[in-house]
């Protein structure tokens, strides 16, 4: 049986933080395993930036404003102490990337550049043109190849075997060979991303963010956490759902509706349309319902305008933005306006992360790091640049936590592990051979429809109970699927079969958990319950599945400095 | 136009087979729409990568009548106008091996990539705890080079790896050399610039069409022509490139033209010429040399001199 010491599911920002503070330790055998290759991971679509209060560009920002302002865009639901931890960590991490030969924009001074993001009081967002993620993706991917990193390129991760509490090993199968592997391991760090696909085609998300490692972890006892928190980018093109960076907003671009009103002086008179996200998403759908958007239904939208900024700076500092708006909207922004809408883009709940210094989870030998975790950092609403920062900083903890976890622990048996591999062994086999049923991609575009429908941007309980409903009509109809392709070799369409029964445990969760938080808080909004409910929500959702059961209980918030108040820009 | 036609090349470990699909044809679309609507409505065992959909991951690029695209960038209706048909004909990318359809392997590539030490090489001006300086000028330097999402479209059209996948380095590898040579961060740009050379540097052909497909429009080209002049300025003039180069350098400097009969012995060397004897005899027989024909000065010499002179005078850019 293959084994490790560590090993890193996910080759993301997260993942190869983690995988390069793990293979520190020379001692230590470290694998990481990806369904792509690492530089096709979905970090690398990050256009805006990573927050950190470097103070580079505005001297009077600092850590503690850092703090303020993440606290704040979290609607308080931020672990106070984590997000403490992780501000006054950053700008010694952007220092350590800019070793690792990271190519950030530059000031006038030679020192990192930094821009206005929404929802933060000072210009803190350190950005590479608009092409951050990318940046920071290839060259932590050349960090791996410097120090030898191991990588099992286009193996997918299945399942976690977990014993008595403790991680046993992990299911992986080899997409090129067909092969399913036990692996033993003593520690595991998950870092798959988000699931944004459970919105399908309505999300800034790749195609291949679909939660495995969350609903892995789900599977395995590991409780999910806020999972109701789902994060819509005010900025998604109308037509794709392809996202146009915060950059554009933090630049200075315009929202207008179709009386060529800039709108967000009814929403966020001070901060217009830097505003937080979850604010300007509901911004543009009011002013769409109200009838003040462009078109109808579906396709309604409003417009970003840009042609004031002139040629050279969208040049210079969205030239990527203007490639996409061309390629995606047939629109130069140079020239005219272009048509947006919102569209999912991040999730704030995830797997539970019970120590934010280790990222460890309930489970012995299991840490979670990236978009896949919650920790929780972004509460109800996660600021711009905040996504790329935790990646990063949470990946190289977690990383570290794993050093120290396989320090102490030996390795385990293997035995549940093994009869787990068979498992999926079977499954394989069976679906391959599976000649009737319902198309895996019907039932997948059935639960997009009634996830965006109504577990969308505004909520209402008849509608979550609708979408209960369905989504548990559609595992169900998951127990029928078939996949068409009878291959061994390269199994995309049982890769994709796995992978949406993953998106269905996830997206019943998520439909459960927001349900059930009778409230509006960030970027959970009820029509029915429109005020936030400190007395009876301020506190974190954790839903554990047992067996087809979902048990939904609720843990306090850590707030150590700043009480809520009421969340105005 | 009802209908479109995609030709596709399929191959599933053992044997390979063309097998059309017809869709209807949809105003305004991508490749990699197509291609999806056929994997989820005609045939769920057809392959292909994909992730973003909006060109920044590289994982979807293919051929289309022998030309590299990246699938979710191109749009269908210029395709069909560019190569004026209702019929494409897709295939995986050339110069690697094919996993499945049009899935190709990377591994080897990115085994190969290592030669160059594709990562920074940490000068004493930063350390880990406080970073570098860097000017704007300087990461503008680095901005485009940095902009490659490793697809495989330049490895794919390349003409040297097409005759010659040993002896080369992908223009995406080059492209790395480059990125690091002239990253001022940089301890040792010779660390990544001598490999490139010793795996063939000079022996692009300049059939220049990396460049032209290149998805983030990187200009490979004059980076090549960089990583040449830097590999010469590192003293490395003792190889055919070099010699080749120097060898115009002479000629047009003393005589405003080529000598073609001595060109082959200033940069082979003697005895390598000789080995190159029948093909001069046949290039004779036909009339393409003239062995006795030996080149005067051209008529503005002195012109072709003062540039030279003017050369000489002007800094490095
Ligand atoms: C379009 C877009 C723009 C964004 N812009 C910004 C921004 O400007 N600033 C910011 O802070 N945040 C931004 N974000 C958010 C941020 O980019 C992501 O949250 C973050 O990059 C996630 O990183 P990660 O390492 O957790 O996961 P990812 O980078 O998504 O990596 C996940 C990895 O897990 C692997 N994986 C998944 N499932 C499996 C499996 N079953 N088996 C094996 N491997 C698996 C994948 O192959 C991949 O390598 C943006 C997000 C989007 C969608
Ligand atoms: S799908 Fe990412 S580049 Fe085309």
């Amino acid at each position: 049986m293959l084994s490790y010491d560590i090993v890193v599911v996910g080759a993301g920002g997260a993942g190869m933080m983690a995988a390069l503070a793990a293979s520190e330790d020379p001692d230590l055998e470290v694998a990481v395993l990806s369904k792509i290759y690492p530089t096709r991971s979905h970090t690398g679509a990050a256009q805006g930036g990573i927050n950190a209060a470097l103070g580079n560009r505005d001297p009077s920002d600092s850590v503690e404003k850092h703090f303020r302002d993440t606290v704040k865009g979290s609607d308080f639901l931020a672990d106070q102490d984590a997000v403490e931890f992780f501000t006054s960590r950053m700008p010694e991490l952007i220092q350590e990337l800019d070793f690792y030969g990271v190519p950030f924009s530059r000031d006038e001074n030679g020192r990192v550049a930094q821009r206005p993001f929404g929802g933060a009081s000072s210009p803190r967002t350190c950005y590479s043109a608009d092409k951050t993620g990318h940046v920071i993706l290839h060259t932590l991917y050349e960090q791996c190849l410097k120090r030898g990193v191991k990588f099992l390129h286009e193996w997918f991760l299945l399942s976690l075997a977990v014993e008595e509490g403790e991680l046993d090993g992990l299911v992986a199968l080899d997409m090129r060979s067909g092969a399913i592997h036990p692996i033993q391991a003593k520690a595991a760090v998950i870092a798959t991303g988000g699931f944004g696909r459970i919105y399908w085609n309505r999300t800034t998300n790749a195609l291949n963010m679909t939660g495995d490692g969350t609903a892995a972890c789900f599977d395995a006892g590991i409780p999910l956490k806020d999972p109701e928190f789902v994060q819509f980018h005010p900025t998604g093109l109308a037509s794709s759902g392809i996202l146009m960076s915060e950059a554009c907003r933090g630049e200075g671009g315009h929202l207008l509706n179709k009386e060529g009103e800039r709108f967000m002086a009814r929403y966020a008179p001070e901060k217009m349309e830097l505003g937080p996200r979850d604010l300007v998403s509901r911004a543009i759908e009011t002013e769409i319902k109200e009838g003040r958007g462009f078109g109808e239904g579906i396709g309604a939208y409003v417009q970003m305008d840009l042609r004031h900024l002139g040629k050279e700076k969208i040049l210079e500092r969205l030239p990527q933005v203007r490639a996409l708006a061309m390629h995606f909207e047939g629109v130069d922004i140079i020239e005219e306006p272009v048509p947006i809408r919102p569209s999912c883009h991040y999730m704030m709940g995830g797997i539970h992360v019970v120590d934010y210094k280790t990222c460890r989870t309930p489970i012995e030998g299991i840490l979670a790091a990236g978009e896949c975790a919650c920790i929780s950092i972004h509460g109800a609403n996660r600021l711009g640049g905040n996504s790329v920062a935790d990646v990063v900083l949470f990946g190289k903890y977690a990383g570290l936590g794993a050093r120290e976890i396989a320090k102490q622990r030996s390795l385990p048996s293997g035995k549940k592990v093994k009869k787990e591999a068979d498992r999926w062994i079977k499954t394989f086999d069976r679906m391959r051979r599976k000649t009737e049923g319902i198309p895996v991609t019907e039932i997948r575009d059935k639960m997009a429809e009634t996830m965006w429908n109504n577990v969308g941007i505004f909520r209402r309980e008849s509608e979550m109970k609708e979408a209960l409903e369905t989504v548990g009509r559609l595992l169900e109809d998951y127990q029928d699927a078939c996949i068409g392709d009878t291959s061994v070799r390269y199994n995309l369409a049982f890769v994709h079969y796995v992978e949406v029964g993953n998106l269905l445990k996830l997206a019943k969760a998520v439909a459960l958990g927001a349900l059930h938080r009778k409230e509006s808080r960030g970027s959970h909004a009820r029509a029915d319950y429109p005020k936030r409910d400190d007395g009876r929500f301020l506190k974190h959702t954790l839903i554990y599945k047992k067996g087809d059961d979902y048990i939904l209980q609720y843990e306090p918030v850590k707030i150590t400095k700043y009480r809520p108040e009421e969340r105005k820009y | 136009m009802d209908t479109v036609t995609l030709r596709i090349k399929r191959y599933d470990g053992v044997k390979e087979w063309y097998q059309e699909y017809q869709l209807p044809y949809e105003k305004g679309k991508t490749l990699l729409y197509s291609l999806t609507k056929i994997r989820e409505e005609l045939d769920p065992t057809l392959t292909f990568s994909a992730a973003c959909r909006h060109a920044i991951c590289g994982s979807c690029a293919v051929r289309v009548n022998g030309n590299a695209f990246l699938a979710c960038k191109t749009s269908l209706d210029q395709l069909l106008e560019t190569f004026e048909t209702e019929r494409l004909t897709l295939e995986p990318l050339n110069n690697f091996p094919v996993i499945r359809d049009l899935v190709v392997d990377w591994e080897p590539k990115l085994e190969r990539m290592k030669a160059v030490r594709p990562w920074l090489i940490p000068s004493e001006d930063g350390d880990p705890s406080e970073g570098f300086r860097q000017s704007p000028e300087d990461f503008r330097k680095i901005a485009s080079p940095t902009d490659c999402i490793l697809c495989g479209i330049c490895s794919s059209e390349c003409g040297q790896l097409s005759l010659n996948q040993e002896g080369y380095l992908d223009p995406f590898i080059l492209n790395k050399a480059y990125r690091f040579a002239v990253d001022s961060r940089d301890a040792a740009p010779e660390e990544h610039i001598r490999p490139a050379l010793e795996k063939g540097l000079w022996k692009c052909l300049h059939c220049m069409e990396c460049v032209t497909k290149c998805p983030k429009e990187i200009d490979l080209a004059g980076e090549n022509a960089y990583l040449r002049q830097a590999s010469i300025q590192m003293g490395e003039r003792d190889n055919k490139g070099a010699r080749h180069a120097y060898a115009f350098v002479e000629d047009v400097k003393s005589k405003g033209r080529l000598n073609e009969v001595t060109l082959p012995m200033k940069t082979e060397g003697f005895v390598s010429t000789m080995n190159r004897i029948p093909f001069a005899l046949r290039l004779i027989r036909k009339g393409k040399i003239n062995p006795l024909h030996m080149p005067r000065e051209v008529e503005g010499i002195e012109g072709v001199r003062k540039i030279y002179e003017h050369a000489q005078g002007v800094k490095e850019p």
